[in-house]
């Protein structure tokens, strides 16, 4: 079942099991993240994504299965693992009387990094997760979101070569989260591997290149998102005129549902397709004012796999 | 900010796949990183055990009313101190009054006097320091591990390089370092007594020693159980017994023990023989039933209690008939039950000289026994060292089972 190769520096976990007393918290999950890729965790509530990721942290061992991290086993080489993987828990707490610097110069002598280097690290990481004017403040003042952005400074102080992030985006405010889009993008553009859960699936659109989706513990789909554009959905046009759009679209034949305040969905086989069909009516003379897709690449998958919630 | 750093952030490093500098990126020179063979639970590297020592002692300063808690401590003592000490003079001085012994009337028996009630008041003091320090140490550490994982902060450690054991010696020698603070404090007014006279400085330093110790081992105590149990009450009340078990507790075992150890058979007895007439004439071995309780089979049971350990390696006694300081006292009943029933027994009392010659031997038995202190210290370490081993062992990750209701690992 193996793949013939394991990307060196990537994760891969294949029929990963554990089990907390008689609650199965994940199945059975088959997962590659690949170096310079963000893959994303994509599941809802309850569907194992923070067991899997322990298992990858090597803080859990599974109780079935096999998981590689950046090639070394965390059942096995745990010290191995946690000298090239930055972990950032969903929930998690900080020494609330330090300061953030200290907390990640902490963080920097836990991982026997040399001072001057770590503390050179620090600043810098500071800086990228904006709280360079808070570094001398004490962590018990932050707020919710300026504490998700120090764990994520933690999980990279060690200059990880894989980055597992546990629901980031969670309590961090729109600019926040853009600002988490770019570090995440940033991260593997440096060549780490990068894996995200999240269930807020517009956000993964741009941040991923890919997702695995997983429900009741078990992989049930892995989308390229860049496929997954090219797959055949929705999409919603609106225009000044409905009348004259609804016209112009029965004289093309294409097929659609009566009009609604938003205007008219439309199924459409690919974006190459929503680009002629956009030429077409503007060609038309019908004014156009907008034509988008009805909901993000992941979201129709998503939705499709995963209605039994627990 | 910025999206000026986003971009650069985002920007593709131009050289070798592994780290791009792009931006301002600040990235670690390479570095050994380590495989997968080398040192695992038990490596004990000390920059790792100072990181841990360093962070926990830094949060117990910012988070705690430190001076508060110091200075109430201190104050508690000086309280108890001189109270004590005016106590202990009074009785002693009246005693000796009404004896006639006024100023100037004996001054050799007048030192002696003071001696002893300089000694008893240390004793009493010593032995206050211990319980306080029984009562507040476990505070120390009760909370540590478990406390940590409640906070969420425990597997943020233990996915660095430190070891189970770097974590779990750091905390504790950040809970020692916290109560030799307070062990420092109480030491002025232990040497005031001291310096009363009728101590010898061994017994001074040893007392020291000791303290530290029974600190170190509370701690360790405090440290396991809140490495086993999840919640923090139930470490603390867990810790407290334990403690409770060591100090008081053992010499209570040893008492309820008693039945255990008695037995009721024929023995060697030597008697009394009588004339005709009922006058004592001479004295004569012979079998006879006796309830006997055989101390020597339980004394061990004192040996680990801090206060007997403190008591015992207290030297000689100042007078020839012993004194009344509680260290002595207890050091001689340890002695005593060690010894335990001696055959033939003796019950022919010719003569007040024989019996005084009788309880000399004894004593000089007694006082030709061997110390135990150094074992019963040896045994409150190992049990120390027990508790922390069990929770290094509770500190290994990945990990198969999790603290019932616990989350994270
Ligand atoms: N320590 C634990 N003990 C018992 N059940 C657990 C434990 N951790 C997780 N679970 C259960 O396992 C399932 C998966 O949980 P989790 O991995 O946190 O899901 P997700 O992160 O996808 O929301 C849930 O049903 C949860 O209740
Ligand atoms: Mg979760």
């Amino acid at each position: 079942m193996t793949e013939p190769t394991v990307p060196r520096a990537g994760i891969t976990a294949r029929g990963v099991r554990r089990t907390f007393g008689d609650v199965v918290a994940v199945d059975h999950i088959d997962l590659d993240a690949p170096p310079g890729k963000v893959t994303a965790l994509v599941g809802p509530n309850g569907s194992g994504k923070t067991t899997l990721l322990l298992v990858l942290a090597s803080l859990l061992v599974p109780d079935a299965g096999q998981v590689s991290i950046a090639g070394f086993d965390p059942v096995t080489q745990p010290r191995a693992v946690r000298a090239r993987t930055g972990w950032m828990p969903d929930v998690f707490g900080t020494w609330e009387s330090l300061t953030c610097r200290e907390v990640l110069l902490t963080v920097g002598d836990a991982f026997a990094l040399p001072r001057a280097a770590a503390a050179a690290r620090v600043d810098h990481l500071l800086e990228l997760v904006h709280l360079a004017d808070l570094r001398d403040r004490p962590t018990q003042v932050l707020s919710r979101g300026q504490k998700q952005r120090l764990g994520l400074a933690r999980a990279l102080v060690h200059d990880p070569d894989v980055v597992l992030l546990d629901e980031p985006a969670s309590g961090l405010d729109p600019r926040s989260r853009i600002e988490l889009r770019g570090i995440v993008r940033g991260l593997a553009a440096e060549g780490r591997t990068v894996l995200v859960s999240s269930h807020v699936l517009a956000e993964l659109d741009e941040m991923a290149d890919r997702a695995v989706i997983v429900a009741r513990g078990r992989t049930v789909a892995v989308e390229e998102v860049a496929a997954a554009a090219q797959a055949r959905r929705t999409w919603r046009v609106r225009a000044l005129d409905t009348g004259v759009l609804l016209a112009a679209l029965d004289a093309r034949r294409t097929p659609h549902p009566p009009p609604d305040r938003d205007g008219v969905e439309v199924e459409l086989g690919s974006d190459v397709e929503a680009a002629e069909l956009l030429a077409a009516l503007v060609r038309d003379g019908v004014p156009v004012v907008e034509l988008a897709p009805a909901s993000g690449v992941l979201e129709q998958a998503y939705l499709a796999l995963t209605e039994d919630r627990r | 900010m910025s999206d000026d750093s986003l971009t650069s952030a985002a920007a593709p490093g131009p050289d070798d796949a592994a780290h791009a500098p792009g931006g301002a990126s600040v990235l670690l020179a390479a570095r050994p990183l380590p495989d997968g063979t080398g040192p695992g639970t038990w490596q004990l590297g000390w920059t790792g055990v100072r990181t841990v020592a360093v962070l926990e002692l830094r949060q117990r300063i910012r988070s705690t009313r430190w001076t508060a808690v110091l200075a109430l401590w201190t104050g508690v003592l000086a309280l108890l101190t001189i109270l004590v000490r005016w106590a202990v003079h009074r009785i002693y001085d009246e005693s000796f009054e009404g004896e006639g012994l006024g100023p100037g009337a004996d001054e050799a028996a007048a030192r002696l006097a003071d001696q002893v009630a300089g000694r008893l008041t240390f004793g009493i003091i010593v032995f206050l320091v211990l319980s306080l320090a029984g009562l507040v140490s476990p505070a120390l550490s009760a909370t540590s591990i478990n406390g940590d994982r409640q906070a969420g902060v425990l597997a943020t450690l233990q996915t660095t390089l430190l070891s189970p054991a770097q974590i779990v010696v750091g905390k504790l020698l950040a809970a020692w370092v916290t109560g030799l603070a307070l062990l420092a404090a109480a030491v002025p007014f232990i040497g005031w007594i001291y310096l009363d006279g009728g101590t010898p400085f061994g017994r001074l330093a040893v007392v020291v020693v000791v303290l530290a110790l029974t600190i170190l081992v509370v701690c360790a105590i405090g440290l396991g159980w809140s490495a086993i149990t999840a919640r923090t009450s139930s470490s603390a009340v867990l810790t407290y017994l334990t403690v409770a078990f060591l100090g008081p507790g053992l010499p209570l075992l040893f008492a309820l023990s008693v039945p255990l150890v008695t037995e009721n058979k024929p023995v060697a007895v030597r008697q009394q023989l009588y004339t005709a007439e009922g006058a004592p004439t001479g004295c004569r071995v012979a079998q006879e039933e006796r309830t006997i309780t055989y101390t020597n089979r339980s004394w061990w049971l004192l040996a680990a209690s801090p206060y007997v350990v403190v008591a015992d390696a207290s030297p000689k006694p100042l007078t020839e008939n012993g004194s009344d300081d509680p260290m002595t006292l207890i050091r001689d009943s340890v002695r005593e039950a060690r010894l335990g029933p001696r055959f033939p027994l003796e019950e022919c009392y010719e003569s007040d000289q024989a019996q005084q010659r009788l309880d000399e031997q004894r004593r000089d038995q007694r006082e030709s026994l061997g110390v135990t202190w150094p074992y019963g210290l040896a045994a409150d370490l190992a049990l120390g060292g027990l508790f922390v081993a069990v929770a290094v062992r509770r500190l290994r990750t990945p990990t198969r089972r999790l603290p019932t209701g616990t989350r994270v690992a």
